[in-house]
């Protein structure tokens, strides 16, 4: 029950609809006043264009430590192991406290950026067994590869 | 993508009911431009959507810095993802279901490394002296502020289902419900039933108050 039956049923229907899209509208303004979007993430969003680029191919997650595996008692702090996936092309990265390694497959020299926003990212070579590392990522971050034929990025992510 | 997925396609035939879908009528096309290479086009999406995408990342009660880089994440990968939208005017349900899934993400890490709640969102609204607060109470008769303030902390303390529905559905402009269906994992039919209960609940917790 809500407290509505009985006398005050009249409450309900059109008045309560009217009543309810009012109550509504006073709180949307009390959000816009007191818990709106930061207006840098606004311009972080807004610069963020430059991020889309019609020539790379996107390779997706398609393996996740933190949604797909079972967390192993006793690690404190497990490494966070993601695997992205273009066609034949894979990707696997191991992030920690202590850096970023990444293994290409199949394995083959590539440079890569390393992405942490609309700016340019810190650049980086994986040998020619397709082996790289960098230092931990803060906050979302994407790889840019260039292989010999192609510009492969791996799905933004946050660790 | 996975996380970009709307959680189902069943209720596309479901009119929209909220006028928030008016304004965005033209999202297909302002995301077709942008890919095109129009920046404007991209920066009135942005401006359009950021708000809701802002209202799922709060919703879910993530600490600021997280708040902040899951936002981030959302905005990164929609424009990486861009020319390959399949639904353009869908973008506002991809958003806020793109973000939901990182809010999951990021609430199961959190509790699996810590129990502890962070105590600073519980205080935030009863916190004197915020920039905000002393703007509005510039701008408005003090007694107007003092409602606006009081609504915030009875809706902040609304049970977690009502609370996270009434946050996305104040984003503004209003959202569709698809989008809220998209930002919180829950079927479009219940959502009108959920907001007037929900709207009920405050409105009682404001009289009780004697805020009404």
């Amino acid at each position: 029950m809500d407290g509505t039956d009985g006398a005050d049923g009249v409450r309900d229907g059109m008045d309560d609809d009217l009543d309810a899209g009012l109550l509504e509208e006073e709180l949307r303004q009390a959000a816009a006043a007191l818990d709106p979007l930061p207006p840098a993430l606004l311009q972080i969003a807004v610069d963020a264009y430059v991020l889309h680029r019609l020539d790379a191919e996107v390779a997706e997650l398609t393996f996740d430590s933190l949604v797909d595996a079972v967390p192993v008692r006793g690690t404190e702090d497990p490494p966070r192991m993601l695997t992205f996936s273009a066609g034949e092309v894979t990707v696997d990265v191991e992030v920690t406290a202590h850096g970023l390694m990444g293994q290409l497959m199949p394995p083959q020299p590539a440079r890569i950026e390393v992405l942490g926003g609309p700016r340019p990212g810190s650049s980086l070579t994986a040998d020619d067994m397709g082996r790289f590392t960098a230092a931990p990522p803060s906050g979302p971050f994407a790889l840019r590869l260039r292989t010999a034929g192609d510009v492969i990025e791996t799905e933004w992510l946050r660790t | 993508m996975r996380s970009g997925t709307v959680p189902s396609a069943a209720y596309d035939d479901v009119p929209y009911t909220r006028g928030g879908t008016v304004e965005r009528t033209d999202v297909g096309a302002l995301v077709q431009s942008a890919v095109g290479g129009d920046a404007a086009a991209w920066k009135s999406i942005v401006e359009g959507l950021g708000p809701l995408v802002w209202s799922v990342v709060r919703a879910h009660r993530l600490s600021d810095a997280d708040a902040h880089e899951v936002y981030q994440t959302v905005w990164f990968r929609f424009a990486q993802n861009l020319g390959r939208i399949r639904e353009p005017e869908k973008t506002g349900a991809w958003l806020a279901s793109t973000a939901r899934h990182e809010c999951l993400k990021v609430l199961r890490n959190a509790r699996r490394l810590t129990l502890t709640d962070d105590p600073q969102l519980l205080d935030r609204v009863s916190q004197d002296g915020t920039p905000e607060q002393s703007l509005l109470e510039a701008e408005e008769a003090a007694t107007q502020s003092e409602r606006v303030r009081r609504m915030w902390q009875e809706f902040e303390e609304l049970g977690d289902r009502c609370r996270q529905l009434l946050r996305v559905l104040i984003a503004s402009p209003p959202p569709s419900y698809q989008e809220v269906s998209a930002a919180l994992g829950i079927a479009v039919g219940s959502i009108g039933p959920l907001r007037q209960r929900c709207l009920r609940r405050l409105r009682a917790r404001l009289e009780a108050r004697g805020a009404m």
